[in-house]
């Protein structure tokens, strides 16, 4: 038989502090008048203030390590992905600053390699991902699950940790942002979340994108939608066949329309998230999978469809059978 | 036979200025006296230049002139209209509408007419769907100022006379089939919209289709209007009819045009997705709340015309067909060749 890898755990860690949306346009954090957010679906967002990339990072994966009563020995890679080098050791209020450490050697202390040697990971060899925005973690999902295939190793473990400096606001194109860490474990014979198809789609025209705010805004939703019916061609399903979508947080105004013109007549889509958290860059589709999953609204067998959008700009699905 | 004696607004409009040269051509016509701000329009000495406009009482048209006009005058052709779909209803009236009006009053008195032909819109359909047929007369909804504004200029134009006849083109998106353009429209925005990647939806349904015509066959059209026997009180669709292209087939050749530019192909721009007006409306709400004001402007732009893809419709063209001996030239024919000549070149002039 083939092997099949799947997604086997997930954990997630969020800073403490959840400010509302209006507390955070009273602390002048939001470009846009609160009330709109609010009717976009936000509420609350996560908010680093004393912990670290790292410590959020560090976090998820031992409790994914924890909850799931595994040894550190067996993880055969890890796969980071997140706030790069010094930066992921840092503060928000600090992260400018730290941002120095690029000219020295400290550019060199990887918050991937400090977390198997904490966490006694001994056997995982560490690669990082970058570039790839909040779809990191489908990224490294996808690297992890070539690995099992191609090398046959047993367990990958995927950490992704993001985070916003204190200066840097907490709106991004009219999404709230949140701190966070996501962990996923890919094991090469998963017994849940059999990872069936992905598919991704990188358009380098967007590159700059701090001036194509526009075109990006545009050309989001036809991209998403083919992404979206790509992968689930690609898996070999009918769009009346997925039963739930697992969004990236972005506002539900846009999961409105976007819902709609996917096509996905028999689907569900997991909000609750939104206004709890917010868009976080770490991991939004496996932090809504692991509480859709502990609330019980999955189950096994169900199909799901993860979609995500990095700014940059990337448009990943994943297909997953529960 | 004596030679019909022509009144002509909107002669230095896209669609009257080439109505005027085909009628020059015309045997049976002798003087045309055009309607102008400007005081030369053309190097016919058979073309008399009228000073008014259709904003003023009485068109602004001198006593002693319009006493000659009135003595003279057997065929009236108004062509003149305000043709922007994003000018706003009272703005759009005052021209096409009240304009329609006076110029009804001025020739009321006008003893020897009789022909007096209306160059309408195929889209006074507004927003019904299904088979539009040529005896039909507006009654419905509108896309938009520019729609209704014509319609209420028909229904005054059918109440006030009974040697009317009404030509109603689809929207003119060449001059004839090279795809040359001397004129873009809304239609040509919207393609450059797309064009640019700022535009990322398109309401349509199924069955919707894109009724065009080149300026060509337009004015062709109306001057075999001017110049034909027993077609009073009927209107004619000068549109593509059974040759419009359904939107999937126009989008598949717009987009084959544009991979042909290199620099375009590369950017990795997405086709439009096509989908219902509720979904296009939350779209434009959405947009409205959080875009950039030049994202805003863009889809306001395309909303006074692409709605209308949503409520597909059939012209009939048999009235049309048969008073020039054939059909209109199918869209697949040029529309290629336009979009090439669109995103090539700036075109002359521009309606807003």
């Amino acid at each position: 038989m083939s092997a099949a890898p799947g997604i086997a755990a997930i954990a997630y860690a969020l800073p403490a502090a959840s400010p509302s949306v209006r507390q955070l346009a009273a602390a002048g954090a939001l470009q846009s008048e609160p009330a709109m957010l609010e009717r976009f679906g936000f509420g609350h967002v996560c908010l680093a203030v004393d912990e670290t990339p790292y410590d959020l990072a560090l976090s998820a994966a031992s409790a994914l390590l924890r909850e799931n009563d595994l040894d550190p020995l067996s993880i055969d890679a890890l796969i980071y992905g997140g706030a790069p080098g010094s930066i992921a050791f840092s503060h928000p209020r600090d992260a400018a600053d730290e941002a120095r450490g690029l000219c020295d050697v400290r550019r060199f202390q990887y918050p991937g390699t400090r977390l198997q040697f904490d966490l006694g990971m001994e056997n995982a060899s560490v690669l990082g991902l970058d570039q790839l925005a909040c779809t990191t973690i489908l990224g490294a999902v996808r690297v992890a699950r070539a690995l099992c295939i191609a090398e046959g190793l047993e367990r990958v473990l995927c950490v992704s940790s993001e985070f916003y400096p204190a200066a840097a606001g907490r709106e991004a194109i009219t999404n709230c942002t949140s701190d966070a860490a996501c962990a996923v474990l890919v094991e090469r014979n998963s017994p849940r979340n059999r990872i069936v198809a992905g598919a991704t789609v990188t358009k380098g025209y967007f590159w700059r994108a701090a001036s194509m705010r526009d075109e990006v805004m545009a050309s989001y939703f036809p991209t998403a939608a083919h992404v979206m019916r790509r992968t689930v061609a690609a898996a070999g399903w009918q769009p009346s066949d997925v039963d739930w979508v697992m969004p990236h947080n972005v506002s539900a105004t846009s999961w409105d329309i976007l819902f709609r013109i996917a096509a996905l007549p028999n689907a569900r889509l997991y909000r609750d998230n939104i206004a709890r958290i917010g868009h976080t860059l770490a991991g939004d589709n496996f932090i809504n999978l692991r509480d859709a999953a502990d609330a019980g609204v999955v189950t096994a067998g169900d199909k799901l469809l993860l979609f995500a959008y990095g700014y940059g700009a990337h448009w990943t699905g994943l297909a997953l059978e529960a | 036979m004596t030679p019909m004696t022509c009144f002509i607004t909107g002669t230095t409009g896209l669609l009257g200025g080439e109505v005027v040269a085909r009628l020059v051509s015309e045997p049976g016509v002798g003087t045309i006296h055009a309607l102008t701000r400007s005081p030369i329009i053309g190097g016919s000495q058979r073309i008399v230049p009228v000073g008014g406009n259709m904003l003023s009482d009485g068109l602004g048209i001198a006593r002693p002139v319009r006493n000659r006009l009135a003595r003279e005058v057997t065929t009236v052709v108004h062509c003149a209209a305000t043709t922007a779909f994003s000018q706003p209803l009272d703005v759009a009236r005052a021209t096409n509408t009240e304009g329609t009006r006076r110029l009804l009053e001025v020739t009321a008195d006008w003893p020897h007419v009789r022909r007096w032909v209306f160059v309408s819109t195929a889209f006074v359909a507004g927003l019904r769907t299904g088979v539009i047929d040529e005896a039909d007369i507006a009654t419905s909804d509108w896309a938009n100022g520019y729609e209704q504004s014509k319609a209420e200029a028909e229904a005054l134009v059918r109440d006030a006379r009974d040697d009317w006849a009404i030509a109603r083109p689809a929207t003119v998106v060449c001059d004839d089939a090279t795809g040359r353009i001397s004129q873009v429209n809304a239609v040509h925005r919207a393609l450059r919209l797309y064009f640019s990647g700022l535009a990322a939806m398109l309401p349509t349904a199924e069955h919707s289709r894109l009724d065009v015509v080149t300026t060509e066959y337009a004015a062709r059209g109306i001057a075999r209007l001017v110049m034909a026997r027993d077609v009073e009180r009927r209107a004619f669709h000068f549109c593509a009819g059974n040759g419009a292209m359904p939107l999937g087939q126009l989008l598949d050749a717009t987009y084959e045009s544009f991979l042909r530019a290199p620099a375009w192909r590369r950017k990795g721009i997405a086709r439009p997705v096509r989908t219902d007006l509720e979904t296009y409306r939350m779209f434009e709400a959405a947009v409205e709340d959080a875009g950039s004001e030049r994202v805003r402007q863009a889809v306001r732009s395309l909303g006074h015309f692409v709605p209308q893809l949503a409520y597909p419709k059939h012209f009939d063209t048999t009235g049309a067909d048969a008073l020039l001996g054939e059909a209109a030239p199918d869209v697949a024919s040029y529309w290629e060749q336009m979009v090439d000549t669109l995103i090539a070149a700036p075109a002359t002039r521009e309606v807003a």
